[in-house]
Formats: C-alpha cells, structure tokens, sequence
C-alpha cells in the first residue's frame, strides 16, 4: 500500500453539462483513434475541442464535475491527462466502462453522485475525499457524501492504475489484492 | 438459502462464495481465458514492458485468430507473426491461428470448449455470446492483461433484467428479428430503463431456439450495452453440451426467488421481420417500411449470425438464385467446422452459383473493415453486429441491418426485400 497516496483534493470546481461524450467532448477524436495513451501526448488536447488551453489554466487538487452519461463508453485516453495533470472527477453518472476505465487510469473518480452539478458551478473551491465520499463546497457551504470507491478498488488508485498495479504485483510475487 | 440470479449464481460458485449481490467486487477463478489477433501485441508489449515474461495460467489461455484472418497488408502480415511468437512465448494453451477454429464468439460453443455453467474473461464485448450456451463471458478491455498475468480480474457482480419472450416467431421471422426488435424497445424505455453493465436474462418459451437463434439473441442487447446475456439451457442445448464435452459441466439456472432490477417482456407471436436502420442496432422498422430500398453491400456473418443454421437459411434463400448484377455479398462462416459441413451438404456450390463471394471463417467486414469494406455512400444490408456509422468502411456509407434470409434475399432482388416473398 502507499500510505501517502493523497485521496483528499482541494481545488476548483470544473463543471461539465451531461452526455458529454469522450470523442469531441474530452479529447478530440484523432487521439483516441491514434491510439494515444501518453500522458504528455494527450494533455494539450484534454478539452481541446470546448474549451481550448485548458491544461494551462488547470491546477492539481481542481475537481472535474459532471452531468449524467459522463465519457460515455470505455475509452481511456481523456482519464490518462487528467490523472496526469492532478484532476479528480465526480460525475452524475458513467457508463460502468467508462468509470471502470478511470479507476484502470488511476484516476480519483466517484460516480452516481446524484444532483452534483446543482451543488456548484465552475471556480467554487470544492474539497472532495475519494476514500470515504464526502464533498464539501467552500464557495457555497454544501457539505453532502456520495458513494465513494469500493474499498477493493482503492489499492488499484493508490498504486496508478492497471499498469502501476501490475507493477506492483510483480515486484511483490503477487501479494496484492485478489492474486 | 439466498436466491440468486443465473450470473450471481455462476459468479459465486467461480469465486469461491456461497452467494453474491450486485456491486460486490469478487475474483473469479475463469474456465479459460481467450485473448483474439488484435489485441495480443498490446498486451504482450505492455507485460513486457513491466518484466512480466510468464502467465498465470497459460494453460488456460485461449488465442484466436478471427478478426484479421487473411491479411490484407504487411501490417496485418507483421501482427500476425507478433501473435505466433508471443503464443510460442507464452506457451498458450490453445492457438486457433488462421484456418483453425474460427470466430471465437462461436466455434467454442459449437465444439464443446464452451460449456453451460462456464465462466471466462475475454478481452473483447462480444463475449457475451457465451449466454446462448447458458455460460458467461466477460470483456475486459485492454485489462485482459491483468487476466493473462494474474489468472483473474476484479469483477463487479453486475445487475440483472429479466426479459419473458412470449409466443412462437412467426415461420420466417428470425431470432435476430427479435433482438433488432428487442433493441428498439429498449431505445424507447418501453421494456427497461438501461441495459449499461446488466445481464439480460431471457426466460419463457425459448424452447424454440436453437443455439444460433439464442447467439443471434446474445447480439442485439450487447449492443445496448448490456455486459451478460443468458438464456437458460433447454434439453436440445443441454444434448448439444453433452455430445462434445471433453470435461465435465454442471448447468447453471436462476433460482425462482431471484431478484431482478426490473422485469419485462416481450410477445413475438405477430412479429415482422425487423430492419436496423443506420445509426444503430436500435433503428429497428418493420421491413415492410424499408422494403424496396437499393443495396449494393452485403454479407452474413458475425458473431450475432455466423452458426450453421444462420448459413443454411440464407442458404434456402439463395437456392438456385443469383444476386442482383450491382450488389457484392459476403459470406463469413462462423468456424472451419461450419465451412466443410457447408462443402460436404452442398451450402458452398449454392453460395458461390448464387455469386457470393466466400470469406473465410472469422469476423468478416465487422471488424473495422479490414476486409470487404463499403465505400463512401454505399447502401449495405447485413447480419453484422451493429450498425454504428462507420463499423466497415465509410462513415457515410448508408448500413441497414437484417436477418440472414433478408440479407439473401436482399441481395438477389438488389432491395430490401422479405425473403417470404420471393
């Protein structure tokens, strides 16, 4: 386990509308059919196509918040730059596969949290716990909790994805979670 | 004792548990594991990379070769190289390269390597073929290399729907009818709300469906999202399981207490054939609202019509007919086994006197249009799985989707066309 693993955010509020699609509306469609899974590749194109230099005006701790049908479908390449750049993403609702692909990325990710976009607007100073769900918003004072991650899923986070925990598993012959 | 649903059923008896409940996360022990052509050298590299040199189980592991079976570039020449060596590597189990097996959605049920009661992961979402043959298969994406390191994967024990098929199709009206009709439904909320990471589990009068018919209703909801689809083994599909199995299986059914996120049905007593319009699987008309319109594509096959009876009714279709001068039309059986039945009952010499141009065993133009493509503009009528723009060839290209008999039929009058009135 890596203790440190910081799983409280403190940073800005990002909001998003819903059904916003992963081609066009997180990366433009060429880095995902360019099979791009380099962070340093994708992270000038995150939003590119809505809302352009993005990655220059983010910081780590902002807080991505979405409408129902986030990213709608498996694709990886958005969650790679944002979990590069220090992002955390809460959403209304994902696909299964598009949250499972977050997690896969190491992403700081809760989904089905029920009217979240009604509890802030972009540039609140939002503060979010991963690990046990709880969101506050500073702007505002909204304090609500949300389903966070199954405990099982937590070390997959923690040790930055699928990759970084096979890595792990193999270094440890296998001592991890569900080997 | 807890009622559990087929899927909660099998998930538990695979990891180990009494009993599980939707959004548990377990870690099933799988029957086996299969991996197709197109995704090997990502994993292969990306184990690599992290010094994972040996597999879990590589035994267990089953490679196919079905997505790009006969190559059409040095490209396609090189991966499938990369695939021979990296099975030599590995040492996997079970190597059905090009010419040995052929559509893994299909050719394991049909030879009895997938079996009722089974469990396996695999990296691609057609895997839910399995539920034809009352098993499940799970897609894991680019984590199949997880599965290929570790031996298995977290699963979240997902939700089920119940869907009841009342009735007995109409003669003509084909299975996939249904699915495309299933799908529409869906699309309008008029059985259930969301498909997205559910099992659809089929109960009534299935006794009806053969195991192409039941494949063919694995397809549609796949499309919609759905990550499992079951029907219940019937005594035919049991007889089928038991005169190929080489190990012993042990059929899997919902207990009567069950609970399911929601219950629908469906009658299919007065159904039409159905026609996906472009756009997606969804779409579904009557074909009568279609009926006339100029094709000049097609091709059976897939994993949602690739089985033998799928063969032999475009078969019956096309018998002592030929297709229109402008239409090309594909046929992509769904295993070698299927083919030399279809050389040794005369299926072939009536494809290829009807001026069809025999593919070889394996997804066909579905898979990214690597073979038979439609160019820009072009009407196409076929079984492939989906619809979606672009699925083979140009995103402008206009894709209808059909039964095998209204493909077939289709392509003899050059129109959408319902085989009953030929």
């Amino acid at each position: 386990m890596v203790s440190e693993f910081q799983w409280q955010l403190a940073g800005r509020c990002y909001k998003l509308g819903h059904n916003v699609p992963h081609p066009g509306g997180v990366v433009p469609n060429r880095i995902i059919v360019g099979r791009h899974f380099d962070a340093r590749d994708i992270i000038p194109h995150l939003f590119e196509e809505t809302d352009p230099g993005f990655h220059t005006r983010c910081r780590p701790g902002d807080i991505i918040v979405t409408g129902r049908n986030f990213g709608m479908g498996p694709k990886m390449n958005g969650y790679i730059a944002m979990q590069a750049l220090g992002l955390g993403l809460i959403c209304e609702s994902m696909p299964f596969l598009a949250w499972r692909a977050a997690i896969g990325c190491g992403l700081r990710v809760m989904t089905d949290c029920v009217n979240v976009s009604e509890m802030c607007e972009s540039g609140d100073e939002l503060e979010v716990d991963f690990r046990n769900g709880f969101f506050i918003n500073r702007t505002r004072d909204i304090r609500r909790e949300y389903p966070p991650l199954p405990d099982s899923l937590l070390e997959v986070v923690e040790l930055g994805g699928n990759a970084g925990w096979l890595k792990h598993w193999h270094e440890t012959q296998g001592t991890a979670t569900g080997s | 004792m807890t009622q559990l649903t087929a899927v909660e059923k099998v998930l538990a008896l695979k990891s180990g548990k009494t009993a599980v409940r939707p959004g548990d996360v377990v870690y099933p022990n799988p029957d086996f594991i299969m991996i197709h052509d197109g995704v090997v050298m990502g994993a292969k590299r990306e184990l690599d990379q992290l010094g994972i040199n040996r597999l879990a189980t590589p035994d267990k592991v089953v490679m196919v070769t079905d997505h790009d079976v006969i190559y059409g570039s040095a490209r396609a020449a090189e991966r499938g190289a990369f695939n021979r060596a990296a099975a030599q590597a590995w040492g996997v189990g079970q190597f059905f390269d090009v010419g040995r097996g052929g559509h893994g959605h299909i050719f394991p049920m049909e030879c009895g390597m997938l079996l009722p009661g089974m469990f396996y992961f695999d990296n691609d979402r057609h895997a839910t073929n399995a539920g034809a043959i009352g098993a499940f298969g799970f897609r894991m994406g680019t984590e199949i290399s997880r599965v290929l390191a570790t031996g298995t994967n977290w699963v979240m024990v997902p939700k089920s729907v119940k869907l009841t098929i009342r009735g007995r199709l109409p003669p003509g009206v084909h299975a996939r009818d249904v699915g495309f009709r299933i799908a529409a439904l869906i699309e309008a909320g008029a059985l259930t709300e969301d498909l997205d990471y559910r099992v659809l589990e089929y109960a009534g009068d299935l006794d009806q469906f053969s195991l192409a018919a039941r494949a063919a209703l694995c397809s549609s909801p796949t499309e919609m999202r759905a990550y499992g689809v079951f029907l219940p083994p019937s005594a035919a599909i049991l007889d089928h399981a038991r005169a190929r199995a080489k190990v012993p299986f042990a059929p899997v059914y919902a207990d009567p207490g069950a609970q399911y996120e929601a219950l629908c049905e469906i009658d299919v007593s007065a159904l039409e054939p159905q026609v996906a319009t472009p756009g997606g699987v969804h779409n579904a008309v009557d074909l009568s609202q279609v009926a006339g319109t100029r094709v000049s594509h097609a091709f059976i096959g897939s994993c949602g019509s690739g089985m033998w009876d799928d063969m032999a009714q475009a078969g019956a279709v096309l018998k002592g007919r030929r297709i229109a001068p402008q239409v090309r039309l594909f046929i992509a059986p769904g295993s070698e086994a299927s083919l030399k039945r279809m050389a040794s009952e005369g299926l072939l010499q009536t494809f290829i006197e009807a001026g069809a141009v025999m593919l070889p065993p394996g997804c066909g133009p579905c898979n990214d249009a690597v073979i038979g493509p439609v160019h820009s503009g072009e009407v196409s009528i076929s079984t492939a799985a989906n619809n979606n723009a672009g699925r083979f060839g140009a995103r402008d290209a206009q894709l209808y989707l059909g039964s095998p008999a209204t493909v077939a039929a289709s392509a003899i009058a050059g129109a959408i066309t319902d085989a009953r009135n030929l």
